[in-house]
């Protein structure tokens, strides 16, 4: 099998209020993470440390194979393109012109072109000084400048905030085309559902600097379903994988499933009548993850050390 | 080349399974021609708003189903399909949809001589419709 893109092993950061970790990951090469997690719960951290901005006090993490504990080389560095949640402070005197040509000479796959067609794209100003464009502008030009180079892995960082609604569907496009058009990774922090929904392959999760796992994103919305059934409640509250149940009227209870196939199964077995499913949105999975409902097929470690959570 | 395929978000029929039965479909009911390039994984991904994770999976069963090949470097194209195959498919699609009926006659509590009557008289109709409706 290739070579996984990230790999950490039992990587812990202490945090001012909290511990990060033990995260546990392996990220192959070719797909889009979403990483998930309210504000403060390690996001930003676990992107530093795949940086080396931010050093774990334990564990291993390893890129393309190798650990560099010595710091990732430039050659390397040079493959990862990054937007901060915060923007850089030493471009802010600089226009988006003067701030592109000092990327252009860090990075030899820089690609002006591109950088120029994504900021027309985006209505980037280019004259103006970084520090006084909106939030949204300045966001448009680190995205475009991060995708300049057209890096192999790409570090987002709640790349979306500040952006309006416009401007957030482009940028949707854009990455979407660079990811049919180069075999590029992601891994983009974000508040938005619907950015996950429309860009990730897998979810990752954390919750209070507790590593929840990550799973595919289809597996999660095929197997995590509402099912009305004919059938009184008492019939379904035993049976294996169910959240919730809820009599609705007389012979019809309501029961949220995280394995929707093995239900019906059941369910059909037993002669029970499906009467209607409806399919979870994300955000309610993934409320009732964070509660400890683990899914079906969810990566939390190679050795699965840390699944400590019970499906209560 | 796009893809007529609709998704239900809300069927229990897992999402892969309903992209690949409506493209196993298209492809066997000569809809889509042999030869046909398909999408990339990620563009048809993109455009179901699923996982490349999901679009793989259905290109590799189709492919070990015979009905897909993948050509390295160019992308995946449609293959071509027996005789033979059409016919069982024809078969299958037909069969399938007079059992779901016959369920919902029997959910009905309908006979199964009022059944037969009903599909009886259904054929005049429709293979015959110049003769009169009120018959049955």
């Amino acid at each position: 099998m290739e070579q996984p893109i990230i790999r950490m092993e039992g990587v812990t950061k202490q945090r001012r209020h909290k511990m990060i970790g033990p995260i546990d990951l392996s990220l192959p090469r070719g797909y889009v993470y979403g990483l998930i997690g309210e504000n403060g719960s390690g996001k930003s951290t676990l992107i530093h440390m795949l940086l080396q901005t931010v050093f774990p006090d334990s564990g291993r993490i390893s890129w393309f194979g190798h650990a560099y504990t010595k710091g990732i080389p430039m050659e390397v560095r040079r493959q990862i393109g990054y937007v901060a949640e915060k923007s850089n402070l030493e471009e802010d005197n600089l226009t988006a012109e003067e701030a592109a040509a000092f990327r252009a000479y860090w990075y030899p796959e820089w690609d002006q072109p591109y950088f120029e067609k994504l900021c027309g794209l985006f209505q980037v100003p280019k004259a103006t000084r970084l520090r006084k464009m909106s939030k949204g502008e300045r966001r448009k030009y680190e995205i475009a400048a991060a995708l300049a180079p057209h890096p192999t892995l790409l570090l987002l960082d709640e790349p979306s905030s500040g952006l309006d609604p416009f401007a957030w569907k482009m940028m949707i496009e854009v990455l979407r085309e660079c990811l049919q058009t180069e075999d590029t990774t992601i891994v983009l922090s974000t508040h938005i559902i619907d950015e996950v929904k429309r860009l990730a392959d897998y979810v990752m999760l954390i919750h209070h600097g507790k590593w929840m796992g990550m799973a595919e994103k289809d597996s999660l919305l095929d197997n995590w379903k509402e099912v009305w059934a004919g059938c009184p409640a008492a019939d379904l509250e035993e049976l294996p994988n169910i959240v919730q149940t809820q009599q609705e009227s007389h012979g019809v209870t309501r029961v949220v499933t995280t394995s929707c196939r093995e239900l019906e199964q059941i369910l059909y077995d037993s002669g029970i009548n499906v009467l209607k499913t409806r399919a979870l949105e994300l955000d309610e999975i993934l409320t009732l993850w964070v509660q400890g409902y683990r899914p079906a097929g969810v990566q939390e470690g190679e050795e699965q050390t840390y699944g400590t959570i019970k499906t209560s | 080349m796009w893809i007529p395929i609709q998704v239900n978000e809300n069927s229990a029929e897992p999402l892969y399974h309903q992209i690949e039965s409506q493209l196993r479909s298209l492809i066997i009911s000569g809809q889509i021609e042999e030869g046909t390039l398909l999408p990339s994984i990620r563009e048809f991904a993109n455009g179901l708003n699923c996982s490349v994770i999901t679009v793989r999976r259905v290109y590799q069963d189709l492919e070990s189903e015979g009905l897909l090949r993948t050509k390295q470097g160019t992308g995946t194209f449609v293959a071509k399909v027996g005789t033979s195959q059409r016919e069982v498919f024809r078969r299958e699609a037909v069969e399938e949809a007079l059992s779901h009926a016959v369920d919902v006659g029997m959910s009905v509590k309908c006979e199964e001589d009022e059944l037969r009557e009903l599909f009886l008289s259904i054929l005049k109709r429709k293979y015959h419709p110049e003769k009169g409706e009120g018959e049955a």
